[in-house]
């Protein structure tokens, strides 16, 4: 009885700082949304109401909105994955002080502020700035160019930060791998792609997952980025919600954003889980 | 257990702070203030005298108007500031909720050297003006030619790709700049449209930037000669060594009042009384002039002529500029951030 108990009580022990937060400072916020969503405007009585997602739906401009949020994360991912998963294997096949500079150099952008480093990007991207200034040079285009205020100029600056936690991963399970089923594979006959395609990467499918789901989570709810880079005229669906906060003050409408953002996430998260297990088996 | 013993020794720690917190809060105001260059002359002109001359402590909280009045909204069972300047037009929503206390005349020992306009709705909880900043046009005094003279010249050709506009949703200054563009182009506070309409011909030669650094940053790189904004920003980049100018356009420059507000139910009236009539008094109305020209609201200031040639002085001047009614923004703002928001979206 006494050992059952202790078998019982030492995970929940553990668990329970972890548990406390986690109520605090998410389930209960987030049941406090999701009932403030739901809610009418106290003028109205404050009754029951569906008004808030109603007007979501019966409006094109926040469908582009949340439309433009969806499309740049997934086109932020897929670039992550792209340069992360050749990232992580040159690092976990290279001697220790290699790797170690590389890991520094990955995650040297997550040790900056992010406001720094988004001013920095204003100032690389801008008119008149570094890459403007080259293509000028290179006679590429004739007048002053700028990534600021485009879609492409967020993808690169989010990129940038979210890098490390797709490359980190990665990393993580290709380490555990070890180069030796890839030696095995190269002796038996493999190219070096063939390798890369049959051994490598389906063993670091997890990492990949994992990794990709981070960085996903992590744009499609950023807000600093997109609203300096991109501008006014690009908003994503974090900057509207704040927004309606601290501008409009419909309180209402921005949880029922921050309602459908959070369930537009878990649709999209829950299968590519299910998916990516049942892949390992 | 003994989790549960320390969580309760925790909320008993807690509980002591915020008990103590309350008893040293007769000789504590919060207020907050914009940052940057404004809050240090803010410190110097207000903050730090009122701290020697009455022995308190003034906690500044770093906060634009916008995220102040959200800030008060949320705590409204439980204010936290005592004492809240806005720019632009919020203080009159903040009165209406109720955020914010009436002041009577006979409470403030400077009333009487205020301009009318500028303590009219103090009795409504609308909090004295202890300045004003005026909203014209700004401009590259080297590229831009010919200089512009009215708010339509922003669709000169001559200063196509190059024309800086501020987001009417998140900046006051913006919005005032919007709807006096909107007032130019015969709209009216009830309809908007002909201004959207003429920002909307202009968003593919223009850029639309919603913080002030991006402005200086924008005139610094030489992508914005000319943009709608405040008086005193002018001076700002002026100082920043940018040959830059301000006019008040000829269909006039816009009031954006900047006030200095009681937030009701706090418990140290008397002592944030005291703190507004401080902000109002003479020397803090000239020492705004004089460091970062806004226009002084108190009528016993007197200018220097090069200062006064940089700001509104007197009252025939400031009779002149265009001011919006305060409760029709009050009551349209969320309308007009949608259209606006709307309107220059990609």
């Amino acid at each position: 009885m006494k050992q059952a108990s202790s078998r019982l009580g030492e995970p929940a022990a553990l668990i329970t700082p972890g548990l406390i937060f986690l109520v605090l400072a998410f389930f209960f916020p987030a049941l406090n949304m999701l009932s403030l969503s739901v809610i009418g405007p106290a003028a109205d009585g404050g009754g029951f109401t569906l008004e808030h997602y109603a007007k979501f739906f019966t409006d094109d401009y926040y469908a582009g909105v949340a439309l433009r949020t969806f499309r740049l994360s997934i086109i932020i991912t897929v670039t992550c994955v792209l340069i992360g998963f050749p990232l992580a294997l040159i690092m976990s096949r290279s001697p220790g002080w290699v790797r170690s500079v590389l890991i520094m150099l990955v995650i040297l952008p997550l040790m900056t502020s992010v406001v720094i480093r988004t001013f920095g990007w204003l100032v690389i991207l801008g008119p008149g700035g570094l890459i403007s200034w080259v293509l000028e040079t290179a006679g590429l285009v004739g007048n002053q160019i700028s990534l600021m205020h485009t879609e492409s100029g967020i993808v690169i600056a989010m990129v940038q930060v979210l890098l490390p936690f797709q490359v980190l991963t990665v990393l993580g399970s290709l380490n555990r791998v070890g180069p030796e089923l890839e030696e095995a594979s190269r002796v038996m006959g493999a190219g070096f792609f063939q390798t890369i395609r049959l051994v490598s990467l389906p063993l670091s499918i997890p990492g990949i997952v994992s990794g990709s789901l981070l960085v996903f989570a992590l744009s499609i709810s950023s807000f600093i980025t997109p609203s300096l880079v991109g501008g006014v005229r690009l908003p994503v669906m974090a900057g509207s919600i704040y927004q309606q906060v601290t501008g409009s003050f419909d309180w209402g409408f921005a949880a029922a954003l921050s309602v459908l953002l959070l369930g537009a996430t878990l649709v999209l998260v829950i299968p590519y889980l299910f998916v990516s297990r049942s892949g390992r088996r | 257990m003994t989790i549960l013993k320390r969580i309760t020794s925790f909320t008993a720690l807690a509980a002591v702070l915020t008990f103590s917190g309350s008893a040293l809060a007769e000789d504590t105001l919060v207020i907050n203030s914009f940052g940057g260059s404004y809050e240090k002359t803010h410190r110097k002109l207000v903050i730090e005298p009122f701290e020697k001359k009455y022995n308190v402590t003034v906690k500044v909280i770093t906060a634009y108007s916008s995220d102040t009045l959200a800030q008060l909204r949320a705590q409204k069972e439980n204010p936290q500031f005592d004492v809240v300047h806005f720019s632009g037009g919020l203080e009159t929503i903040a009165a209406t909720d109720g955020l914010l206390a009436p002041i009577k005349p006979s409470e403030l020992e400077n009333y009487d050297q205020m301009y009318p306009f500028s303590v009219a709705g103090i009795e409504k909880g609308i909090g004295p003006m202890y300045k004003t900043a005026v909203i014209g046009l700004l401009y590259n005094t080297e590229k831009a030619n010919p200089a512009p003279k009215s708010w339509k010249d922003i669709a000169n050709p001559a200063y196509a790709n190059h024309v800086l506009m501020t987001d009417a949703a998140s900046n006051t200054y913006g919005m005032l700049g919007m709807l006096m563009i909107n007032k130019v182009n015969g709209g009216t506070l009830d309809d908007i449209t002909p201004g959207l309409d003429f920002i909307k011909g202009l968003l593919d030669t223009s850029t639309i930037v919603s913080k002030s650094p991006e402005i200086q940053q924008n005139f610094a790189q030489g992508n914005a000669w000319v943009a709608p904004y405040a008086q005193d920003y002018a001076s700002t980049l002026i100082k920043a060594g940018l040959p830059v100018k301000f006019i008040q356009p000829e269909e006039g420059g816009v009031l954006a009042p900047i006030t200095v507000n009681l937030v009701a139910g706090r418990p140290n009236r008397d002592l944030a009384l005291k703190f507004i009539d401080f902000s109002i008094r003479a020397e803090a109305s000239k020492g705004w002039a004089e460091a970062l020209r806004y226009s002084p609201t108190n009528k016993t200031v007197e200018l220097s002529p090069e200062i006064a040639a940089e700001v509104v002085y007197g009252e025939e001047q400031a009779g002149k500029l265009v001011s919006f009614d305060a409760n029709k923004i009050g009551a349209n703002r969320p309308g007009w951030n949608e259209a606006w928001s709307r309107a220059i979206s990609k």
